[in-house]
């Protein structure tokens, strides 16, 4: 009778221990990232713009950085300043941590978007932000490289078509991996808590 | 005879009270010239469904009702000719989802500033929206 109430009390004890050890554990692990991981991470294909104001970026010559990539177009009214808005969140949140951070905004659409039309788009959302496109050839030959797609939709031969285009941030690590995407939506706050991780 | 007008003119029925709402309506900073989204909750506290079947905006060129869809990795975004809004239920017009899509507005939008639309719906009803604006 005794030992089937010592076992009992010790039951009872566990449980009312279990939140506690599951804080511990959680905390030991780290909170987990919010983006998707890509296994096997590869050298992130060639990236070469220049910017409208004369900045050159190379990703290959970013390594010692983490670099954000987003790929929309400027007449893109709600996803694509939806996710800049969530990067200059992550940016402010990020503080002094975020020098070590590229931030790159790609139209898609070079036809109506140009190297001065993407910079300030992306100024817009906060002065470090970099904002470029290319000629169709090289935006053809980055789609190609970077293995995405983009494509207008409804009547191209008015002004206000669409362009379907890839949903995700591109995230590349401090040795120049493709490492992270991150789908739209994911607050500046959490963005900005995965990105100390990588820095 | 100005008796039978004023006896005409009360013959007229009131129109019902409107159960449709708009609360919480904001919209991105933009160029002059360049689109914007505006967003809100549209609300119908009556017992009958209704249907949105047009926007209108006297500050931009064109207003258009519009979704974004996440499909296979990629973003689309398509316009909607008919939004229904069920009896006793609420539309939620959000960033990511549906939106009121304003082209080509007619004065840089600035914090602070303000642009209106103009909803209507099936049942003849309007409403009409002022959306603060927010930084993009």
């Amino acid at each position: 009778m005794i030992r089937r109430v010592a076992g009992y009390l010790w039951v009872m004890r566990i449980k009312q221990l279990l939140p506690v050890l599951m804080t511990l554990v959680l905390a030991a692990c780290g909170e987990p990232m919010r983006g998707i991981e890509i296994r096997d991470a590869e050298v992130a294909a060639p990236f070469v713009f220049t910017a409208f104001d004369g900045t050159r970026v190379d990703i290959a010559a970013e390594q010692g950085k983490v670099v954000l990539v987003y790929f929309g177009y400027t007449h893109c009214p709600d996803v694509c300043p939806t996710t800049m808005g969530d990067w200059a969140r992550a940016r402010r949140a990020l503080g002094d941590a975020a020098k070590d951070v590229r931030w790159i905004f790609v139209s898609m659409d070079p036809e109506r978007d140009t190297p001065e039309l993407a910079l300030s788009y992306a100024r817009q959302f906060d002065p470090s932000f970099l904002g470029v496109t290319g000629t169709t050839e090289e935006i053809e030959a980055l789609k190609r490289a970077w293995g995405i797609a983009a494509y207008p939709e409804g009547d191209t031969r008015a002004n206000d078509y669409t362009v379907a285009h890839p949903a995700n941030t591109f995230v590349v690590d401090r040795d120049g991996k493709l490492r992270y995407l991150y789908e739209p939506g994911v607050s500046g706050e959490d963005l900005a808590k995965d990105l100390r991780k990588l820095l | 005879m100005l008796a039978a007008c004023a006896a005409e003119r009360e013959t007229i029925p009131t129109p019902p009270a409107v159960p449709l709402s708009v609360h919480g309506a904001w919209a991105r900073a933009a160029d002059s010239g360049a689109m914007t989204a505006v967003y809100f909750t549209l609300a119908n506290g009556g017992a009958a469904a209704d249907t949105l079947m047009r926007v209108q905006s006297v500050d931009a060129a064109a207003a258009e009702m519009h979704v974004s869809t996440q499909h296979a990795g990629m973003m689309h975004m398509s316009p909607v000719t008919a939004l229904p809004v069920p009896a006793t239920d609420s539309v939620a017009f959000r960033p990511l989802g549906a939106h009121v899509m304003l082209t080509g507005v007619n004065r840089p939008l600035t914090e602070g500033d303000s642009v209106t639309a103009t909803l209507t719906f099936v049942s003849g009803a309007t409403l009409t929206v002022r959306a603060g604006v927010r930084k993009p």
